[in-house]
């Protein structure tokens, strides 16, 4: 009886092995598709049946992730619910998540050739890396054949979403870099609130002053990343060589002007240093929101809205300082569209892609959030609706594209590390540890080293 | 055994080739099936261990030899990674110091309070288990990202530690802003989460035969010649113990530094692990991160053996 008992138990147990490991190599084999696996294998089968005759019939579904905050998932979720209804045989599943983390959840996705069929892309390093790596499709033929409308778009913006001349993201919207700065705040102060026109010492003299008058901080602390890249532009230089295997200025002393400027506002109290800007969580809890300073030029133009918002007063905007700020100044997709080269459905997801890009319906619902729309007849169709704050976006992205030089699209896969390196360096001289000479020469010093891996 | 026993049966069998086979046989086979049937059982664990942890150990040291970037193809390149982690990464010096100095004080400061408060609670008899278990909270919900977030919001710039400072008149100071402050935040945080140590230190204690005690005190001993002569020697092999476990933890510890300043200020919290994470998933340098790792394996093995060989000397054993 016993005997009987151990064969049987040995039997299920062989079997559930079998069953086990049978499933972890199927798993690999298809690793392709997805990580809904019951349906893919539901679709293949159908797809089998029809011959390809009749698509509509099939049920589909696509993956779709972005980062964003719980504002943008819950706009992008009922932008999803409308195309879903539309489109009743597309199931749209999501992933979706803050900015931290989200690219290295994406990653992982590539590593195991599992990218989602519809992908929110960052512009600069990150969509370099990943078309360098090929890991996403070619969107042209869907351009050529019209599944993806760009009718109108200005050429600018379309090359924005290219990487060494593939079209691999079609760009959400358009952005700019922004100084945002409280109007309120200024008058009450009795200086005058900045304009398109001002200079470095327009922007360190307001500054001074406000600081003087108030004794709150003249403006917030400067991110380098942005920052720099922007001055060197304006002073006609690029942070990267053409190529990508070097800096793209010889002189140090550009960095150097540019360290000893943020050193000596916050040396005299009128930039917050570090110690403050860290512990600062979120937008919701930026200086310029809880009226510790009026002005903040590390903002994009999408994010002045959810500023606005979070604020409770009216925020404005002006291009960024220097006397050449229309060479500095560039228009850059907020985000992109990609779709990952591993999709099975790439023509249903380059519907959607042209779904978001195409209609209104969609932006009146997102908003500036996504930046402002890349089609003309989108942008018109909304113009009489726009709220203020939208209003003030469109008018400011309009402003800055006739002001304005492409942006920079040479990143070096590594660029995020050579990023973390200024942001390094811009410390330790904040801190004082290094003069603004010392961190210029270290910073080419990580950079070249960084670039040349 | 179970080697030589088949062969010797085999030639049993060879030179009589005679009836008792028959017996013998199935007392064979019922071993092997028996045996089989215990692989068999045994062989999820098997699966997982080999699939889910050593292949990717392996893995890994294959990777660190490569320019493996997450996401394209890992080309071999030698030891260029750990050429340059030892060359030219100043980042990785910073990432060591940091690491030793969390490390070397952390361990021995939790050791000590952990001992302090198991000691405490050895005393106390009523309720002992509702006291045991408040003072290892912190200790179960310690990885977790939420300790990490209050932490930040206690030692912030408007956090509960400035705010009882100005209260009492006293400056405060920018805890997590300071570079040279923002490391200790992390270590206190590592201090305090003494619980499972405290937890063994309390078995240990209970160990030790209060027939000792009386006998010292007979005597003439006092509480403190006690602690050193009795209390301490006999809780060694505990002491060791913690030790280990609390190299180890100390070495990898990684959610403090990564939640709390994200390495900040001036990469003076940057933690090993911390700066191996950013490699992996932040510069997508795979290999270079597979390097670090085994570096920091070598470190925590030379540690571990160091402890272990230095044990003779201080640790005794009950039982010698």
């Amino acid at each position: 009886m016993k005997k009987y008992l151990l064969l049987m138990l040995s039997v299920i147990t062989i079997l559930l092995i079998a069953a086990c490991s049978g499933g972890s190599d199927e798993e690999e084999a298809s690793g392709g598709n997805g990580g809904e696996n019951e349906q893919s294998s539901e679709e293949t089968g159908g797809s089998d049946d029809g011959g390809g005759d009749d698509a509509d019939q099939e049920q589909i579904t696509l993956r779709m992730s972005w980062w964003g905050s719980q504002s943008r998932h819950d706009m992008t979720n009922e932008i999803i619910a409308l195309y879903e209804e539309q489109n009743p045989h597309i199931k749209i599943q999501t992933e979706f998540t803050g900015f931290d983390g989200y690219f290295e959840k994406m990653a992982a996705q590539a590593a195991g050739n599992n990218l989602p069929d519809i992908m929110q892309q960052n512009f600069g390093e990150y969509v370099n890396l990943y078309a360098s790596q090929d890991l996403l499709t070619d969107l042209s033929p869907f351009v050529e054949d019209g599944t993806i409308d760009l009718d109108g778009v200005s050429d600018t913006i379309v090359d924005a979403g290219k990487v060494g001349g593939t079209l691999v993201g079609i760009p959400t919207g358009t952005n700019a870099l922004v100084a945002t700065y409280d109007s309120a705040a200024f008058e009450d102060a009795g200086i005058d609130a900045p304009t398109h026109d001002w200079t470095w010492e327009d922007y360190e003299r307001i500054a001074r002053e406000y600081h003087e008058e108030t004794g709150k901080y003249g403006a917030r602390l400067n991110e380098p990343g942005n920052m720099f890249e922007y001055y060197l532009r304006e002073k006609g230089y690029a942070l990267f060589n053409e190529d990508g295997t070097g800096l793209g200025y010889d002189d140090d002393q550009l960095l150097v002007d540019y360290l000893s400027m943020t050193k000596g506002l916050i040396d005299d109290g009128v930039m917050p240093g570090y110690d403050v800007i860290q512990l600062i969580k979120g937008l919701e809890d930026e200086l310029i929101v809880r009226g510790e300073t009026p002005l903040d030029l590390t903002n994009w133009s999408n994010q002045v809205g959810a500023l606005e918002n979070a604020a409770g007063t009216p925020i404005e905007m002006v291009v960024l300082p220097g006397e050449n700020n229309d060479r500095g100044m560039f228009l850059k997709p907020s985000m992109l569209w990609s779709i990952g080269k591993n999709s099975e459905h790439k023509e249903e997801a380059a519907k959607f892609i042209n779904f978001f890009t195409n209609t209104v319906e969609v932006f009146e619902i997102i908003g500036s959030d996504r930046g402002v729309p890349i089609k003309p007849e989108v942008r018109e169709a909304l113009e009489p609706n726009l709220s203020d704050i939208d209003q003030k976006v469109y008018d400011y992205v309009n402003y800055v594209s006739e002001n304005s030089s492409p942006a920079d699209t040479n990143f070096p896969p590594s660029a995020s590390e050579v990023f973390k390196a200024l942001e390094d360096t811009d410390e330790l001289v904040m801190y004082g540890e290094l003069t603004p000479e010392e961190g210029a020469e270290q910073f080419r010093m990580n950079a070249e080293r960084i670039l040349a891996k | 055994m179970g080697l030589r026993e088949p062969e010797v049966q085999n030639q049993m069998q060879k030179n009589k080739n005679l009836p008792p086979t028959k017996k013998f046989n199935r007392k064979r086979v019922g071993r092997e099936f028996e045996n089989g049937m215990g692989y068999m059982f045994i062989s999820p664990f098997i699966i997982g261990t080999v699939m889910l942890t050593l292949f990717p150990i392996v893995y890994s040291l294959y990777l660190s030899f490569t320019n493996f970037n997450l996401v394209g193809e890992a080309d071999w390149i030698g030891l260029s990674n750990y050429q340059e982690m030892f060359t030219s990464d100043p980042m990785f010096k910073q990432a060591l110091e940091v690491t030793f100095l969390y490390a070397g004080a952390g361990v021995p400061l939790r050791l000590v309070f952990a001992l302090l408060i198991a000691l405490a609670l050895n005393k106390v008899v009523e309720a002992a288990g509702l006291y045991r278990t408040f003072l290892y909270l912190p200790s179960i919900v310690g990885g977790s990202v939420g300790v990490a977030i209050m932490w930040r919001q206690l030692f912030g710039n408007d956090g509960a530690l400035n705010s009882v400072l100005a209260s009492m008149g006293l400056p405060t100071h920018s805890w997590l802003g300071d570079p040279d402050t923002a490391i200790w935040t992390l270590v206190v945080l590592y201090i305090w989460q003494f619980g499972s140590s405290m937890l063994i230190f309390l078995a240990g204690l209970r160990n030790i035969p209060k027939t000792y005690y009386e006998a010292s005190s007979v005597d003439g001993a006092h509480k403190i010649q006690q602690f050193f002569k009795i209390t301490l020697p006999l809780l060694t092999p505990v002491i060791l113990f913690n030790l280990v476990m609390q190299t180890i933890q100390g070495f990898m510890a990684f959610t403090p530094s990564f939640i709390i300043t994200a390495g900040g200020p001036m990469n003076s919290t940057l933690l090993y692990i911390l700066y191996m994470y950013r490699n992996a998933f932040q510069f997508f340098d795979m290999g270079y991160a597979s390097a670090l790792a085994w570096f920091m394996l070598l470190i925590i093995a030379v540690f571990t053996a160091l402890i272990f060989k230095s044990s003779d000397r201080w640790v005794h054993y009950d039982d010698n």
